[in-house]
């Protein structure tokens, strides 16, 4: 009789729907799925070790590295530890800001979430609509921070610069008319907040869009439903987070929890989902769009009647402004020496974390007195994630390991760190 | 009871009860106990001057906050250096030195290591309200080695204590009041001491910084490696900074039992010669008169060819004082395993009678820590000041706590301490001098004359006056005579040896040598010496001394880092012993060009810094230390040099990995070395000419900064110190010649230049003349190692000047 | 009752892929939101952190001082400067250096230039051709600055007063 065996295939790191590089061993008896084994570390760049050898703010730039599609909350669980540390906190209108930017980011992350999750499951308009949202988002990104993906904007006691009043403009070009200049101009004549907030008035029905095109898909739910479900136990005992447990219908969100920046200041709900397949968590992440545009809306409201610092005025920590800087004495010399050495952190530890998009990120900081963290752990919620892989797709098909990489929403930045 | 009668007061800082010595000023007791109290003016090593404000801390009952430095400990104080009332004062005293400080970060090469930006950031305000002008100081420009910019100063006044209180020369001084005050030199003039470098390292801000090293690099980028220096025998300790792998800058580092916190300007400063022009890239062998760059492995397989070619006698091996002890037994052990026997490394040695019993090693024969502690202390041909600084440094703190100093020179030297006996006379005349001063000793100590003695003995009269030499070392409980270079020079040597051993036993004082090079000691330890092996055992054959290799021809001539027209007594004769000889292997740095028409194959070694190895000091102490720059082209380490050397003429034993495994091997050898020192004193009379009426008898010893190839390259030394190129003579020897209104050597006319021509053997060279009265009549001071001596001949002889 | 009436008719009329296609069919006659790169381009923030430049003074004299704290806070050791003492005293750099394939243009060399000298401009686009070229030597960026001056004045300026 002939021997049956497995057949072992090699999902990736070069597969299109594997997220970037993801190396998935599947076991598989004919079309199921025995074991899936994934393989990490092609994106490895040693940012924690990195980090052990540069002054504290050197780090923050490597930080919108990990999960480059959510930078500034990279930043903001990385900025909080050492804000902890350091003993201090942000004025209140960097509060605002973060968490706006927070929000900005999550609809950020969605968008692509969105876009590339229903690519994999064959929807290809969703990618095409997704964009069109995060160019504006990423135009925000851009006016505050200069870049529009790795912002580096966030800083140990507030962020670097205060909001721009006005935004950029579209320039003139023999493919557009005047009049078309003007109207592409028009949401931007204003200052960055009344783009913002003309995003958020736009944003709900793009949402509705999305809805329109996914939720009652038959394709789409025959898709995900029943796909990858997890209980609400099994998602505590793997150490999901995120949408990933509250899908399962663990009421979880730290910005409730624990509240951080202005959270606990601001309205919205935590949407959580029944089931724990694929599908609720799609339904709880659509609704975290509309939350996640209240939040914006209201921060919005707040920025514009409150102005104010934006960075903590404790020179010792923060640099003094350029203009002082170059006729005050001791400005120059705090410029100076934290341009070159930094500020040294206490000796202790601490563990900051937010409520990312993906879940819970964190940063984890021993210090032992120096300018540079002795050690940096980072909790990355998509690491937990990916090890919940083999559990989640066993028994299912071939096809499902697509939907289901998609519905961690997996980034490899942020995985292999 | 007062508190002084008790040996402890117990005190409080912070809460934390420390003990302290009673009088001990609390920033002295806080330092103890690592509790950190922000200072400028302060210096552990200097005398509190309390000026800076910025050590104020809270002390109980006191009415207002007093400074650590100067306030003395008492019974029961409590001390807060973190109240608020003391980190306020502290805040305040820094807001006003910000005051008149310049916006100079970015281009200040203090910057990064400043101690202002440090308290700033500590104990500052983030912000200033000042907002008037600032002051600005007009810079002084105080010679080639350190450079100023006045307006950073905050006046701590800590160069002007250290001139004052260190080097013994008051070179800067505070002009003006308040916020006029300056510090600068009182007359526009360069900064003369010989350690006037370490001012750089007490300056808390970027008022004086490192002029040979300006806009080089930053603090943080560059490497920091622990050394010793290599220019004098007291191997202070100091700190290699590189960057970039290139040696940029030397630091003193802090060791009590050496050099305290200090280092000479030659330290300091030499290691611009590393970067010279003429260093060696590649292995080069010259073919019928022409070089050609040849790998290492044909340029060493024509050393053992050339080596092996002719009898181990037509052998001629020379090494210089400064190589490492590594260096050295590898190449006396390679060596004397094929036979050669002519081996030295006393280049500058004139006289090698009585050589086999001068022991193990020219030693201290006590601690350098030690020498302040001295009673008395006689110096015999020493220029302790210039040749060993540190040394002088302890000298000076004996004679700062009432040591009697005495000293026979063939001139006048300038001492930075008092002096209370001197006697100054020719060479020739020097050793009657100690010899007067010996039989002294003999008649005070009443010992019997030994019969070696007598014909000097009855040749000299005593008068009262030079028994005070011999008293005083008598008087006193540690006494000690000092041998310097200047002796060891003297084509009288082993007689000027004998009389000091004399006097030393008579008076029961330590006889301490002051050898020259930074490894002598380590050179008599590795063997590099005709007579001896390695730790002091007697050679098998004893070869040939420097002297007789050079004054007769060899066949073959190995030197290690040698220029031997200056680093030998009598470049004239040496340089026709080399034209001479068939061939001359030289391991060595660098190539002048005197050397490249001499030798025959250059293998380019490591330069200083570029190697590890281990230096031992006149104390006896084993340094080792660290290559810290990377080698140039594809110069080796020289001790990996003669390690392959050694295996290619097959010689065993020679597998050392690392330079370590064999210092190891060599102080294992070294641990029962026995350095009596059995100086007879029989029969070693040397009898020297008189100066003859017409000619004048040059005094020869070795210039300040031209003792080795390092420092000769080292271009702002050099430049700071021009007196050591030209030929020194007294105002009425001068007249003699005709010549009045001459420039001086304190700098008098030193608008004009005037020069002389000087004749030694057949070469007439034309040097500079300057007036110096220290020097006897009938002498000419006229440094060896020069570029302009290295034309001439021996250093003490008889030389012609003309006008 | 009813909802399984109307789940059967939607399902059997393919309501909701018809509502989808719906959307979809909107946006064809919607006017497109496409950039057409690199005729037209998007708008830019004068805070936008691209090629490195370094500037002068008006009087041509460099500004850069050779301070060194850009390459200090640079983060990726992207920046290689050397430096002498000029004949007339100045401090100025011999060698500056950027690698741009180690540069992660967070801009932190701006923050940290004390005169204004290195600059991060809004240009974004380039490449290098060769191996190397990747490594902008300072004749480059004195020279990239000097094209664009104006542009980078105004953009600083406009930036200035959030600094």
């Amino acid at each position: 009789m002939p021997e049956i065996r497995n057949f072992t295939l090699n999902f990736g790191p070069a597969h299109p729907a594997a997220h970037g590089v993801l190396r998935l061993v599947l076991e598989m008896d004919g079309e199921v799925i025995q074991r899936a084994d994934p393989h990490i570390g092609l994106l490895h760049r040693g940012t924690e070790k990195l980090a052990e050898s540069k002054p504290y703010n050197q780090s923050i730039g490597y930080m919108d590295r990990l999960d480059y599609v959510s930078m500034m909350c990279n930043e903001h669980g990385y900025v909080l530890a050492l804000e902890k540390m350091l003993g201090i906190e942000a004025p209140i209108r960097a509060q605002y800001i973060r968490t706006m930017f927070d929000e900005i980011t999550r609809i950020l992350n969605h968008l692509l979430w969105i876009g590339a999750h229903a690519l994999d499951v064959g929807a290809m308009t969703m990618f095409l609509y997704a964009f069109r949202e995060r160019e504006d988002l990423m135009d925000v990104y851009e006016a505050v921070s200069g870049a529009r993906l790795h912002a580096t904007y966030y800083r140990p006691g507030g962020v670097y610069r205060d909001l721009p009043d006005v935004m950029p403009l579209h320039e003139k070009s023999r493919w557009h008319s005047d009049a078309d200049i003007e109207r592409l101009n028009q949401t931007r004549s204003g200052s960055v907040l009344d783009f913002i907030e003309d995003f958020t008035n736009r944003f709900p029905k793009c949402v509705d869009e999305y809805e329109t095109l996914l939720t009652d898909n038959r394709i789409w739910k025959q898709r995900l439903v029943d796909i990858g479900i997890v209980s609400p136990e099994r998602a505590l005992q793997l150490g999901l987070t995120g949408a990933m447990l509250r899908g399962s219908g663990v009421e979880w969100d730290l910005r409730k929890k624990q509240p951080y920046a202005m959270y606990d200041q601001v309205d919205f709900d935590i949407p959580v989902g029944k089931n724990g397949d694929s599908y609720d968590r799609y339904l709880v992440r659509i609704e975290e769009f509309r939350q996640s545009n209240r939040i914006i809306k209201q921060c919005v409201d707040w920025l514009r009647k409150n102005p104010g610092p934006v960075m903590h005025a404790d020179h010792k920590i923060t640099p003094p402004k350029r203009e002082d800087m170059k006729g005050d004495m001791e400005a120059l010399i705090h410029h100076f020496k934290l341009a070159t050495e930094g500020y040294c952190l206490p000796e202790g530890e601490a563990y900051a974390a937010i409520e990312h998009p993906k879940g819970e990120f964190g940063c984890y900081i021993v210090s032992d007195g120096a300018n540079k963290p002795y050690r940096l752990k980072i909790r990355a919620p998509g690491f937990a994630h990916m090890s919940a892989m083999d559990e989640l797709t066993k028994g299912h098909m071939l096809a499902d390991v697509v939907t289901i990489i998609g519905t961690m929403d997996i980034v490899f930045g942020e995985v292999d760190r | 009871m007062s508190n002084t009668d008790k040996q402890f007061v117990t005190i409080t800082i912070n809460d934390k009860e420390i003990e302290a010595v009673p009088g001990s000023m609390l920033i002295d007791v806080a330092d103890k106990s690592d509790i950190h109290i922000p200072r400028f003016c302060y210096h552990k090593k200097l005398s509190v001057a309390a000026n800076c404000r910025m050590c104020l801390v809270d002390v109980e009952k006191a009415p207002k906050p007093l400074p650590a430095c100067a306030t003395p400990v008492n019974e029961g104080m409590v001390v807060w250096t973190k109240s608020e009332r003391a980190l306020t004062a502290q805040k305040d005293t820094m807001e006003f030195l910000l005051i008149n400080h310049p916006l100079d970060c970015p281009i200040c090469d203090q910057g990064g290591e400043c101690e202002l930006q440090d308290l700033s950031m500590e104990f500052g305000s983030g912000t200033s309200n000042f907002h008037e002008m600032k002051r600005v100081v007009v810079d002084k420009d105080i010679g080639e080695l350190v450079a100023t910019e006045m307006t950073r100063c905050i006046q701590c006044t800590r160069c002007v204590r250290f001139g004052e209180e260190i080097a013994g020369m008051r070179e800067m001084g505070a002009t003006g009041r308040g916020d006029r005050m300056e510090i600068g030199t009182f007359v526009e003039k360069s900064l003369d001491s010989e350690i006037s470098g370490n001012i750089i390292d007490i300056c808390p801000v970027g008022a004086l910084t490192a002029k040979p090293s300006r806009y080089h690099s930053r603090a943080w980028e560059m490497m920091q490696t622990p050394s010793i220096a290599s220019h004098d025998c007291v191997g202070s300790n100091v700190k290699l900074h590189t960057f970039k792998k290139k040696l940029v800058r030397v630091i003193a580092a802090e060791n009590e039992d050496i050099n305290e916190c200090w280092i000479s300007d030659r330290d300091r400063f030499s290691y611009q010669g590393v970067y010279a022009d003429d260093r060696v890239e590649k292995p080069m062998i010259k073919y019928n008169g022409i070089w050609k760059e040849v790998d290492w492995s044909t340029a060493l397989d024509r050393t053992v060819e050339k080596l092996t070619e002719v009898s181990a006698k037509d052998i001629a091996v020379l090494a210089s004082a400064r190589a490492t002890l590594e260096e050295l037994y590898l190449l006396q052990k390679s060596m004397r395993s094929i036979g050669v026997a002519n081996i030295d490394h006393r280049l500058r040695q004139v006289d090698f009678n009585d050589q086999e019993s001068s022991g193990a090693y020219p030693s201290l024969g006590m601690k350098i820590a030690d020498i302040e502690n001295l009673d008395s202390i006689l110096l015999v041909g020493s220029n302790v000041r210039k040749e060993q600084p540190m040394i002088n440094q302890r000298i000076r703190k004996a004679a700062l706590n009432g040591a009697k100093i005495m000293c026979v020179n063939p001139l006048e030297l300038d001492f930075n301490y008092d002096v209370d006996a001197q006697r100054v006379s020719n060479p020739v005349e020097m050793i009657k001098t100690l010899a007067i001063i010996a039989k002294a000793s003999y008649i005070l100590s009443k010992t019997e004359i030994p019969a070696g003695l007598n014909d000097l003995f009855t040749s000299v009269r005593l008068n009262k006056a030079d028994k005070v030499f011999a008293e005083n070392l008598i008087a006193s409980k540690n006494s000690a005579v000092f041998l310097g270079s200047i002796s060891m020079q003297h084509p009288g040597y082993s007689t000027l040896r004998a009389l000091s051993k004399a006097i030393a036993g008579n008076t029961g004082s330590t006889l301490a040598y002051l050898s020259g090079a930074s490894n002598s000691a380590g050179a008599w330890l590795a063997g590099v010496v005709p007579h001896q092996k390695e730790a002091g055992q007697k050679a098998d054959i004893i070869g040939k001394n420097a002297g007789e290799m050079l004054s007769k021809t060899k066949k073959v001539y190995m030197l290690l880092d040698l220029e031997l027209e200056r680093d030998s007594d009598n470049p004239q004769q040496a340089k026709a012993a080399m034209n001479q000889a068939d061939t001359i292997i030289a391991v060595t740095p660098y190539a002048n060009k005197t050397l490249l028409s001499l030798a025959d194959i250059i293998l380019p070694s490591a330069a200083y810094a570029e190697t590890s190895g281990t230096y031992v000091n006149a104390e006896g102490t084993w340094q080792s230390f660290k290559a810290a720059a990377k080698s140039y082209g594809e110069a080796r380490p020289a001790w990996k040099i003669l390690r392959v050397l050694g295996n290619k003429l097959d010689v065993k034993g020679f597998d050392y990995v690392s330079s370590k495994d064999v210092r190891n091997e060599l102080q294992g050898l070294c641990e029962n070395v026995n350095n009596e020192n059995p100086v007879s004193v029989e029969g070693i009379y040397t009898k020297l000419d008189d100066v003859t009426s017409q000619s004048l008898y040059r005094i020869g010893n070795v210039g300040e900064f031209s003792g080795d190839s390092l420092v000769r390259r080292a271009t702002a030394l050099q430049k700071s110190n021009p007196e050591q190129n030209a030929v020194q003579l007294n105002a009425k020897q001068a007249a003699l010649l005709g010549l009045k209104d001459l420039p001086t050597v304190d700098n008098e006319h030193a608008e004009k230049e005037v020069m002389v021509d000087v004749k030694q053997g057949e070469v007439v060279v034309s040097m500079p003349l300057l007036i110096n009265d220290n020097i006897p009549d009938k002498c000419a001071l006229l440094a060896s190692g020069t570029k302009s001596s290295s034309l001439l001949g021996s250093a003490f002889g008889e030389i012609e000047i003309t006008a | 009752m009813i909802r399984s009436i109307k789940h059967f008719i939607k399902s059997f009329t393919l309501f909701e892929l018809f509502q989808g296609l719906g959307v979809t069919g909107k946006y064809l006659f919607k006017r497109k939101v496409t950039i057409q790169y690199p005729e037209q381009k998007t708008p830019m923030s004068p805070r936008f952190r691209g090629h490195h430049a370094l500037r002068r003074y008006p009087n041509g004299q460099e500004r850069c001082i050779a301070c060194k704290l850009c390459e200090a806070v640079c983060p990726a050791l992207a920046i290689d400067i050397e430096m002498e003492e000029r004949a007339d005293g100045t401090r100025r750099t011999t060698k500056y250096d950027i690698d741009f394939f180690k540069c992660i243009y967070c801009g932190f060399c701006e923050e940290a230039c004390p005169v204004d000298a290195i600059v991060e401009t809004h240009i974004f686009e380039y490449h290098f051709e060769e191996r190397g070229k990747n490594i902008i030597t300072k004749e480059e960026l004195l020279a990239f600055g000097d094209k664009h001056e104006s542009e980078i004045a105004k953009r600083k300026a406009a930036d200035a007063p959030y600094k």
